[in-house]
């Protein structure tokens, strides 16, 4: 099962996902939440806590670092590149805007 | 003024900038309000019913420079022209204008994000007030949608959530040397609320405004807060936030 949730801002979108995310692992099944918001808060939505969530780095970061041919497969980037979250589940974000690039709105 | 308004989805930016917008218009400025947003959002807090006030395809024409494909304002239409014919009235006199939609089936909004830069660029300093309500989160307002801005107020609730994205927009701000930025705490309901927002976030608060349940019921009903409860909460400290404003500028 893939879900993508998406929405308005502030409608909910991340609060739902951590949500899904957590019920679909209290019933047994491996579930990887992927935050593809370019401000990522789905950590403190699943239970890792505010400073947690701030840490992580991207995958786009990763890949942009050199990180890519480092891992054998895209199960091996998350391995690597994702946290441990409450219930099981396995969190990585996809992409963070950390600096300005002046080009992309 | 030229202030924008940043934040994560869902703070209040629209509520709190539609409210600006007519409390600036109402101390008699000539306002400019931009939405970055092509769903009605900053339009309900101004007091209207519905928008589709953009920038039309033929107010702005292509060219070629250097290879590289450009955009400005058709020959002969000014700033201040492309304002007074496309933009909506707003209750007390608010220019409306929503920025960069595209329209019909197109994807490609470049012609209208372009012309809506021009726009911004050819409207003179002191003549105009613009109030813009920018797109959520660390997208990034201090590079494209929010150059116009002298100000940025970044609209903060004490949320773990809406704190980390303080902090990233103060740290976006501060590399892409953004003029002034500084934060306004809003859904307060402690006493420690806007001291919390400072100090985890960096960024000097100017202004706080208390939980409203008056402002929720009114974003149920599509409608100004300004309108439906003229004297509450929320409209007595948009008005105080103005002043603030108003008077930094003053000494600036």
């Amino acid at each position: 099962m893939k879900i993508a949730v998406v929405g308005k801002g502030g409608s909910g979108k991340t609060t739902t996902s951590a949500v899904l995310a957590r019920t679909f692992a209290r019933h047994g099944h491996d579930t990887l939440a992927l935050d593809c918001d370019s401000n990522p808060n789905l950590g403190i939505s699943l239970g890792i806590g505010e400073e947690a969530t701030e840490a992580l780095v991207s995958v786009r970061d990763a890949v942009d670092a050199g990180e890519e041919q480092h891992a054998t497969s895209m199960d091996d980037l998350v391995s690597r590149f994702g946290v441990d979250a409450p219930d099981g589940v396995r969190l990585a974000v996809v992409t963070a805007i950390q600096n300005p690039e002046p080009d992309c709105p | 003024m030229r202030v924008a308004f940043v934040g994560k989805g869902g703070v209040g930016k629209s509520s709190l900038s539609g409210s600006f917008a007519r409390v600036l218009a109402e101390a008699g400025e000539r306002v400019l309000a931009i939405d970055s947003d092509p769903m009605p959002g900053m339009a309900f807090s101004l007091g209207l019913e519905q928008s589709d006030a953009g920038l039309p395809d033929d107010a702005v024409e292509e060219y070629e420079e250097d290879g590289r494909q450009r955009y400005r304002l058709r020959e002969g239409l000014t700033g201040t022209d492309a304002v007074e014919q496309y933009a909506q009235r707003a209750p007390g006199g608010v220019h409306f204008m929503q920025l960069g939609k595209a329209r019909g089936p197109q994807w490609n909004n470049r012609r209208q994000h372009f012309g809506f830069q021009r726009l911004l660029d050819d409207l003179p300093g002191d003549g105009w007030s613009i109030v813009g309500d920018l797109p959520g989160g660390t997208r990034q307002p201090f590079l494209t949608w929010g150059r116009y801005a002298r100000t940025f107020l970044v609209v903060i609730e004490p949320t773990p959530a809406s704190l980390l994205t303080g902090r990233r927009l103060a740290r976006l701000a501060e590399t892409a040397r953004a003029p002034r930025v500084v934060a306004i705490a809003n859904k307060v309901r402690e006493p420690g609320d806007a001291e919390r927002v400072s100090s985890r976030t960096g960024l000097d608060v100017i202004g706080s405004v208390p939980f409203d349940p008056a402002l929720a019921d009114a974003d149920r009903l599509g409608k100004a807060v300004l309108d439906t409860d003229p004297d509450g909460p929320t409209a007595t400290a948009v008005r105080s936030l103005v002043q603030t404003l108003q008077k930094s500028e003053e000494q600036s």
